[in-house]
């Protein structure tokens, strides 16, 4: 009853014109301006390897990489990767690679949230203590490691014996069955702080306020987190476990530098293999039609990232 | 409600509460250990002597500490030290220009990103958070035949260009993290105040956006001094190598020099840490801005 | 100052109409509030008017000039925002310095408009102060100062009491109405509080899905609402808007309620009646306008309490009516309880009629 919209002034209703497209983008173009050196960049440093990488996948080339003498050889290069033993080895190292750090990860990082959320003395020296593998390089966290491993003088392996659990150190690196496991450590020693830091910083906005009434309601501390506290965290954890999956998808300097993929190929995952197929063998066709599969792979965990993301870009300020 | 109930429910919460208390240290001590531990026997092993390092059972303490290992390392005179502190500079030289030149174009854009509503922002935005997710050996191909069109294999220009394509996708959205939080209206004051959009910008949002911009700055920073990849295939020469890069090198030459590489590890991770140390709250804020925003 | 004029101002987002063929003229030295729920397009016109946002079609004028084209900073105005928006970084010394540095005057000049404007709000004890170490009404002060000092052509207010409590809200109330009628500057106030509005304004323009409904004095648009928006959203408790059917013709026309009794109108009333598009009526009524009786009386007709909110001096009795909800005042001393039957007579000259389809209000002629 109390709509009278447009009734005050009902006989005007011809509207301007609806602008064009590109009258808005000439309407905006200082807007653009602001963007343009990004996106400069970007067109460099971005698209154009897209698309030259797609194109080098139809290719053989010669290991000189002098382009003129590549000969187009089709969908070869494809065929050639998905008929190799090595590529179903490296699939499966990459896939047990992957959701093993990531969700351990992702548990450590969220139970060392939970216990420093509650304020204590020293828990400002702890959390920067438990960041500090995040921040050195990876190539220093390898070789640490490394050393740790050390199949006559690590520490482990010392420790191990001092303990009586074993008589002789193992051997963790040079060994098919327990190279990756030992690895995904080294990965999850550096990564777990990462997630740490968002799920801190998600369990601050869980209001107090709905935690005090889960309490009056009578819900006890397991039944407060996993009603209240746990649902409010759903968007972080999505956005930390996506990032930690692309990012451990991506992982090159741990495997590398600590075994090279070795031993045969225990420890490769698709990026060291490619590496090595284009840097190490020259194979810069077959290298380049890896990668296209691996950005299709990337493009549908992307589609996820934007999605999980877009919950968070929805509001829209307009001048 | 009986008196008995009263006073028996909060004794029983309170018990549970401590039991999740206590499973919280325990959790939290493994997890000191788990991350402290290797950083510790780092710095042990880089106080011993080669000899000392390689010994079964290990020297738990060192029996005779000595720094020969930082001193071989920071001296100029010997040919391991002078090529420790080029490599040093390389990573301060090329991890700073990075910095400076993804600050320097990332805040406009992320300003514009958080501010204005143009045809196909949302898209470009959108593409800016897809970059992060491509990992550098898609690029590294195109990317060397690319350096190598432009003459800049085996010189820092490579790198600083390719380390823009990851630093600045993120300095992006850390930074619009930050803008997206300063209120419109300021500007629109300010505006109104007499001054034009590029003041209101300069001399009210810059300003407010200084933290942001040292985190990102940190962030940047951090990436560069850590990368690997890049340098690793674009640069050969010794005289380029940035720390990453030089001390593989190093260790492939010296296969058993445990201490040395222990304090070189050490030296290299310095910079950093202090630098995240002493910046930490700017940086930890930056990093959850935009993922954790209701 | 200057007058402000509004020439069929549109503002479209897409097919969006924020702001539909909005035409007014605020006087010199006027003060006049937009008001309206939210989303009615009253805010965009005002940063129509300060330039924050393009016009889509349509002219500003501030003063004798055109300023469609013109910043922000060229039109000579000065805008004071709901959540003050003062430079957190700034003093307040600075914050209310920085218009006058933009205009490039003085240091000594600027020093002395600052400091007259600190002691026209008794804020001189602040002004080393951080926005952030002030209270809210002191932000809002300093945020009237920062436009005082520029000594504009017009000053914008956003909705600048709504962040306050209640009582501050009352005091900054008659503090802005003080200083429109010292500096008699020309004020466009917006305000989605009808009460903010009735209360400090000279003139009311009252929008509603982007559209302008009426624009009037208060007393005006209280007394003579040209539509059943206006009449339920100025004025509080809202005027009571029950639906009913015409009946019979000429002077003897009544409203027949579904519920079977008739309400026999006056002769003028009739006569408005008869001008309807339909022989649907609303009939309109302020809660001081009806006559509460416990018992039968001729004219009146049989209504049932559904909820007594005493206030103290007079007591607020909401009753149905033919389904829908009537607010009657009454004085303290009368009692009613829920569910009792009452008998409600409404004043022939004071009561309003709409047209059930046009929902405008009718005129004699």
């Amino acid at each position: 009853m109390t709509t009278a919209s447009g009734r005050a002034e009902p006989s005007r209703t011809s509207k301007p014109a609806e602008p064009g497209a590109l009258r808005l983008i000439w309407q905006h173009r200082v807007d653009y301006a602001y963007v343009l050196p990004s996106i400069v960049v970007m067109m460099i440093v971005i698209a154009y390897p897209i698309y030259y990488t797609i194109d080098l996948s139809f290719f053989k080339t010669p290991p000189s990489l002098q382009l003129r003498d590549k000969i187009f050889v089709g969908m070869e290069n494809y065929g050639a990767i998905l008929q190799s033993d090595v590529f179903w080895r490296v699939t499966w190292n990459t896939v047990v690679w992957t959701v093993a750090s990531t969700v351990i990860a992702f548990a450590l990082g969220f139970g060392a949230a939970l216990a420093l959320h509650r304020d204590f003395i020293g828990r400002g020296v702890l959390r920067a203590i438990l960041i500090i593998p995040w921040v050195i390089s990876a190539v220093a966290a390898s070789y640490i490691w490394k050393w740790i491993y050390h199949s006559d003088f690590g520490v482990i392996g010392a420790v191990l014996v001092e303990l009586g659990i074993t008589s002789r150190p193992p051997n963790f690196i040079d060994n098919v069955n327990t190279v990756l496991p030992a690895l995904i450590v080294v990965n999850i020693w550096r990564e777990f702080p990462f997630a740490m830091i968002m799920l801190m910083a998600g369990l601050q906005t869980v209001p107090d306020q709905l935690l005090r009434a889960a309490k009056v309601d009578g819900a006890n501390a397991w039944q407060r987190f996993w009603h209240v506290t746990f649902p409010h965290l759903r968007n972080v954890s999505t956005v930390t476990i996506l990032l930690l999956a692309v990012a451990n998808f991506n992982s090159f300097i741990i495997p590398w530098i600590m075994t090279g993929g070795g031993p045969s190929n225990a420890s490769h995952i698709w990026i060291t293999h490619i590496y090595e197929l284009a840097f190490g063998r020259q194979r810069w066709g077959v290298a380049s039609a890896y990668s296209v599969l691996l950005f299709l792979i990337l493009m549908t965990l992307g589609y996820f990232y934007v999605r999980a993301l877009g919950g968070n870009e929805s509001k829209d300020r307009g001048t | 409600m009986s008196t008995t109930s009263e006073t028996l429910a909060p004794r029983r919460g309170r018990r549970r509460i401590d039991g999740w208390r206590w499973a919280g240290r325990v959790f939290l001590l493994l997890m000191i250990i788990y991350t402290a531990a290797p950083m510790a026997w780092m710095l042990l092993t880089s106080i011993k002597s080669g000899f000392a390092a390689m010994q079964f059972p290990p020297q738990w303490w060192p029996e005779e500490p000595t720094l020969a290992s930082y001193a071989k390392l920071l001296d100029p005179q010997n040919s391991v030290g002078a090529d420790f502190l080029r490599f040093f500079w390389n990573s301060l030289f090329v991890s700073t220009m990075t910095t400076i030149l993804a600050v320097v174009v990332a805040v406009p854009a992320a300003y514009a990103f958080s501010r204005f509503s143009f045809p196909g922002r949302k898209f470009l935005f959108f593409a800016v958070l897809l970059r992060n997710m491509f990992p550098a050996v898609i690029f590294l191909v195109p990317l060397f035949i690319l350096m190598r069109v432009l003459g800049l294999v085996n010189t820092h220009g490579s790198l600083i260009l390719t380390y823009l394509t990851f630093g600045l996708p993120l300095a992006i959205w850390l930074l619009k993290g930050f803008y997206d939080n300063i209120p419109v209206q300021l500007e629109q004051a300010a505006r109104i105040d007499g001054a034009t959009r590029f003041q209101a910008f300069l001399l009210i949002v810059m300003p407010l956006s200084v933290p942001g911009i040292i985190a990102t700055a940190i962030y940047s920073f951090i990436a560069a001094w850590n990368e690997y990849i890049y340098a690793y295939t674009f640069l050969s020469k010794n005289d380029q190598l940035t720390l990453p890069v030089g001390i593989q090198r190093f260790f492939s030459e010296n296969t058993t020099d445990f201490p040395g590489l222990m304090a070189a590890s050490f030296l290299m991770s310095v910079p950093v840490v202090v630098l995240f140390l002493v910046l930490q709250r700017y940086f930890v804020r930056a990093l959850t801005e935009g993922a954790v925003k209701h | 100052m200057a007058h402000v004029v509004l020439k069929d101002l549109v503002k479209t987002y897409g097919s969006f109409h924020a702001v539909n063929h909005v035409s007014l003229t605020v006087n010199d030295g006027e003060f006049v509030a937009l008001v309206g729920p939210s989303g009615c397009g009253k805010t965009t016109t005002l940063n129509l008017v300060a330039g924050l946002i393009p016009v889509t079609s349509g002219d500003i004028m501030i003063g004798d000039r055109i300023v469609n084209d013109l910043d922000p900073k060229d039109r000579d105005i000065a805008m004071v925002f709901q959540n003050y928006a003062l430079y957190p970084q700034k003093s307040v010394y600075k914050n209310l310095a920085f218009p006058l540095q933009m205009r490039k005057l003085t240091k000594e000049e600027i020093d002395r408009k600052v400091r007259d404007a600190a002691r026209v709000l008794d804020m001189t004890h602040l002004l080393e102060r951080k926005p952030r170490e002030l209270s809210g009404g002191q932000q809002q002060r300093v945020a009237l100062g920062r436009a005082l000092v520029r000594d504009p052509a017009v000053f914008l207010m956003d909705e600048p009491l709504s962040n306050l409590d209640a009582k501050l809200r009352v005091q900054m109330r008659s503090e802005i109405k003080r200083f429109h009628q010292d500096l008699n500057a020309t004020i466009i106030y917006v305000t989605h509080d009808q009460l903010e509005a009735v209360t400090m304004a000279d003139r009311m323009a009252v929008m509603n899905g982007g559209f302008l409904q009426q624009y009037d004095a208060p007393a005006e648009v209280f007394a003579n609402p040209v539509n059943m928006f206006v009449a339920s959203f100025v004025g509080s408790p809202a005027m009571s808007l029950v639906p009913l059917e015409a009946s019979g013709s000429g002077d003897t026309a009544a409203l027949t309620s579904a519920e079977g009794w008739t309400l026999p109108l006056s002769a003028e009333n009739a006569r408005k009646v008869a001008r309807a598009t339909s022989r649907k009526i609303v009939l309109g009524a302020r809660h001081s306008t009806i006559r509460l009786h416990k018992s039968a009386e001729p004219g009146a007709i049989p209504a049932k309490v559904y909820t007594v909110e005493p206030t103290g001096d007079i007591t607020f009795v909401q009753a149905f009516l033919s389904g829908s909800i009537v607010n009657i005042s009454v004085p303290a001393s009368v009692h009613v309880s829920p569910d009792e039957m009452i008998w409600l007579e409404f004043d022939q000259a004071r009561i309003h009629l709409f047209d059930g389809e046009t929902e405008m209000a009718l005129k004699a002629a």
